[in-house]
């Protein structure tokens, strides 16, 4: 009788210990989250909030920093390497020339340059003087080869199967010398270059070209590809950055010790920096309430950002990031060829009620984006969008439609065109699985179906397979913009370009954005692409949305970490990051 | 039993072939493997695609990919995956051994505690041990695995947080690094294994228990239990003895057929809980369309299900010895 009772009170005390647990989340209301804590002045200071100087620092200890996604090649500059969470992890040993900060400026790398500079406007010359003392950490300096094996390998010619990430730049080069015993690098290009500065920049750093020259004779496609291939396959112990790698688990984690022989003016204060493995973004915000990992990096999510909210002695900061969403129109749709149905469906999509119904929920910054070619905080961002776009204005857009010659334009009717036919229901495409994008394309459904215009919405779980085809109506997604944007640009936009999915042809907004690309002078470049966004939004082709908020939460003891909205990642400073001393 | 066991395997193989076939038209077909590669911003160059196309041997129809595929694995080459860099059998390899070992104990657990709860609930039939055990039974079958494993996390940092020490760990199989000292080391490893061998083995736990319960008391009403009470054997002897081994039939049946289930329960558990294991291996290979990770996945799994399939039938006629000669 007494052991049955036990077994009854335990069986009690389990289910109520789950069920406190469950309603409990851990955390308490007195979390510093959301508003104080380490974060507190980064909305005004992004690039110096949780700023500590070194003699306040920890000397030593160890830090372990959540990323999403394995290393599946350490060759981040291959097209297989190119991925965001690569990039952050190579920032830590690979040197570069140009960093993105968080306030989204492209700044010279002074670890490793002391100066770099255009010269020339024609031919278009740059001149690069690395620093004296930057080394690799076997001793070799760092010089003009690493600059020359890069532009081998990535301009598609001296070595076509790279498979570099991309060409963009390094096919416009024309030569590049070394001369004061390597460290002045001269690069001449062949055709200007606006975008200069994402040369050899933080996306894509450099790689040891002494280690390339074991694996092959670098005057050769082949022996090239032998050094490229290497790099992609070889776990790094060659380091030109402030540590080095000591361990690495596949798909668990790498571990990165300070590297001996770091030339950089902020010498890395931790004993051991660990990139730690997570893929599941959702057990993010548990392993820090664990003390398991001291800084994450998830993409923001309702839930996520109140779990994290509720962690006492953890901060968390959102920015606003280069990548931003957008509704693309299909204009191999014949009927969306039409451009007043297209001014319709913008001006009927209310794009802040998108916002409040999505992100707006955990981040109250986001506003409608206004441009095609800039960001805000980017230079030269301008709001240049018609205002009725994307203000869901019903009224306007039935007008606009009416005045074409449309008929049928009622809710529960098919709206008709001129010619007498019926415009059938379209297809609407998300990535499936994306809650956000589906609530916008539910939300943009509803919005045009007073138009008498009917949405299918039809998720695809192969967006790159979907817009490369073209297999869409209308599809909504996000690009990721760079600070400077005129080759990216070119890329999204131009008629010629495989990346125009929804095949808009302009001559005029051609001829701009290749001006602005090919310009040496960025004021009228920027100009130019502005000028060209301008007739692009005319067009009623793609309606920006919002750009994607981004967060960084860490413990209070972290210091120097801090949120980085750009293609950086919060690892742009990472000789930088350690812990505030006790007391 | 040579003959039954051979019997068996021969009907397995041209089953574990054609679930082979329709996988790899199913993951061929709905996926493209390419998709990572299109959706880089920026783009890569159309040449760097073309390349990568040709190395995923997409430029062959989908049928003699599937023959290029079988006819590999006699020559141990399990095919290309998105991951250049990956050798897909080594992966497997080790990936299957991780996998293993949280199956292994999850299911020691659950079997232990469905077998002591199962006989305690049906010896004990309507009392409160037994209807405590009925609840919890249900509570655990009714309860999203999921969520079962996020309170787990949420009661084991509680503990820690209890016991001001990191004892109960969240995420992985071990520490990294890993703690100096082989006492360290052992504390470290189980106390990564605590939260996911109890996720995964309440699950099964809740089913077993009540398939035990039911056995044990069809068991206890025979004629032969009660035959042998009457000969003065004591109550203990007669239960395991003689109820014990007779009610342990079913559940050596229904474990084995719930291995399917356990592996994808597994799956889940891997996930959250980033065990490196198959299940991870699964997941990620969808997420990517990587069609000879999944195909390989298959490969094992579905072998794994048959061999213990046909363990089981071995060890149903050991235990029952009538069903040798049926």
């Amino acid at each position: 009788m007494r052991r049955s009772r036990a077994a009854s009170l335990a069986a009690i005390g389990a289910v109520a210990t789950l069920v406190l647990a469950a309603c409990g989340g851990g955390g308490g209301e007195d979390g510093d989250a959301s508003e104080g804590g380490i974060y507190q002045d980064c909305k005004a200071n992004p690039n110096t909030c949780n700023a500590v100087p070194a003699a306040q620092m920890q000397q030593g200890g160890t830090l372990t920093f959540a990323i999403e996604k394995n290393v599946p090649n350490w060759n981040v500059n291959s097209s297989e390497g190119n991925v965001f969470e690569t990039g952050m992890t190579v920032k830590t040993f690979l040197p570069w020339t140009f960093t993105t900060t968080p306030d989204l400026k492209q700044v010279l790398n002074e670890n490793v340059l002391v100066s770099a500079d255009q010269t020339s406007t024609s031919p278009q010359t740059i001149v690069y003087k690395i620093r004296p003392e930057a080394v690799w950490n076997d001793g070799t300096p760092i010089t003009a080869d690493d600059f020359v094996f890069q532009w081998k390998t990535m301009n598609g010619k001296d070595c076509p199967e790279c498979a570099a990430a991309q060409n963009a730049g390094y096919n416009q080069v024309e030569s590049i010398t070394g001369s004061d015993g390597g460290k002045t690098v001269t690069v001449v290009f062949g055709t200007p270059y606006a975008d200069w500065k994402n040369l050899f920049a933080s996306g894509t750093p450099l790689y040891p070209a002494h280690l390339a020259a074991q694996q092959g004779d670098l005057n050769t496609p082949a022996g090239l590809k032998a050094a490229w291939d290497w790099f992609g396959a070889t776990v790094p112990t060659y380091s030109g950055g402030p540590y080095q790698v000591s361990d690495w688990q596949d798909n668990v984690a790498l571990t990165l010790v300070p590297n001996q022989k770091w030339y950089g003016a902020a010498k890395p204060t931790l004993q051991q920096l660990i990139l730690r493995v997570i893929t599941e973004a959702s057990q993010e915000p548990i392993a820090l309430q664990n003390d398991e990992v001291q800084v994450i990096y998830p993409q923001p999510q309702v839930d996520l950002v109140q779990q994290v909210q509720n962690i006492p002695g953890v901060s968390q900061y959102q920015g606003l990031g280069l990548t931003w969403e957008h509704l693309d129109l299909n204009l191999r749709n014949e009927y969306l060829a039409d451009e007043p149905l297209r001014d319709a469906i913008f001006a009927a999509t209310n794009v802040q009620s998108i916002i409040d119904s999505t992100v707006g929920q955990f981040n109250e910054e986001v506003t409608p984006l206004k441009s095609h070619m800039f960001v805000p905080g980017i230079e030269g961002y301008e709001d240049y969008l018609p205002p009725e776009q994307g203000s869901g204005d019903v009224e306007l857009a039935r007008q606009i439609l009416t005045e074409a010659g449309y008929t049928n334009i009622a809710e529960g009717q098919q709206l008709t065109r001129p010619d007498g036919r019926a415009v059938p229901p379209l297809r609407i495409r998300y990535t499936v699985g994306n809650a956000i994008r589906q609530t916008t394309v539910e939300l943009i459904q509803s919005q045009v179906r007073p138009l008498g215009l009917n949405l299918e919405i039809v998720p695809t779980d192969d967006l790159g397979g979907t817009t490369d085809s073209g297999d869409y109506d209308l599809i909504v997604f996000a690009w990721v913009q760079t600070p400077a944007s005129f080759s990216n640009a070119e890329q999204t936009w131009n008629s010629t370009s495989s990346s125009n999915y929804g095949e808009y042809n302009n001559p005029e907004v051609d001829r701009l954005m290749h001006e602005a690309a090919t310009s040496t002078d960025l004021g009228p470049a920027r100009d130019k692409l502005n000028e060209a966004g301008r007739i692009l939004a005319e067009d009623s082709y793609v309606l920006p949305l919002y750009q994607k908020p981004t967060i960084i939460a860490a413990q209070d003891e972290v210091a120097n970490a801090r949120n980085n909205s750009s293609l950086d990642g919060p690892t742009y400073n990472i000789e930088e990051w350690g812990l505030r001393a006790a007391g | 039993m040579l003959a039954f066991a051979v019997r068996r395997i021969a009907v397995s193989l041209p089953i574990l072939l054609i679930s082979t076939f329709i996988v790899f038209m199913l993951a061929s077909l709905s996926g493209n493997p390419l998709s990572g590669l299109l959706t880089r911003n920026p783009p890569p160059p159309p040449e760097t695609i073309a390349l990568e196309a040709q190395r995923l041997r997409l430029d062959h129809p989908v049928l003699e990919r599937y023959w290029m595929w079988l006819t590999g694995l006699f020559r141990g080459d399990f095919g290309p995956s998105v991951q250049s860099n990956l050798d897909i059998g080594a992966e497997v390899a080790g990936r299957f051994l991780i996998t293993m070992r949280l199956i292994a104990v999850a299911m020691i657990l659950a079997l232990v505690l469905a077998v002591v709860i199962g006989v305690i609930s049906a010896v004990k039939q309507y009392s409160k041990t037994d209807y405590a055990a009925t609840f919890l039974g249900f509570l655990f079958l009714a309860m999203p695995a999921f969520w079962l494993a996020i309170l787990l996390k949420q009661a084991g940092i509680d503990f820690n947080n209890a016991v001001d020490e990191q004892i109960i760990y969240t995420i992985g199989d071990s520490s990294v690094p890993l703690p100096q000292g082989f006492g360290a080391q052992v504390a470290d490893i189980a106390g990564h294994m605590v939260l996911p061998t109890i996720s995964l083995a309440l699950i099964s736990y809740a089913a077993w228990s009540r398939y035990q319960r039911s056995a044990m008391l069809e068991v206890m009403n025979t004629d032969y239990v009660r035959l042998a009470r009457a000969k003065g054997l004591s109550r203990r002897r007669v239960m395991i003895k003689h109820a014990l081994r007779n009610a342990l039939i079913p559940l050596t049946t229904v474990t084995a057929l719930d291995l399917a289930s356990i592996i994808s329960g597994a799956v889940l558990t891997e996930t959250v809980f980033q065990w490196r294991g198959m299940g991870d291996l699964l997941l990620n290979a969808i997420r990517t369309d990587d069609v000879y990770v999944v195909m390989a996945w298959l490969l094992i799994t579905a072998t794994v299900v048959i061999v213990f399939n046909l363990l089981a039938d071995l060890l149903y006629a050991v235990l029952d010895p009538r069903i040798r000669y049926a």
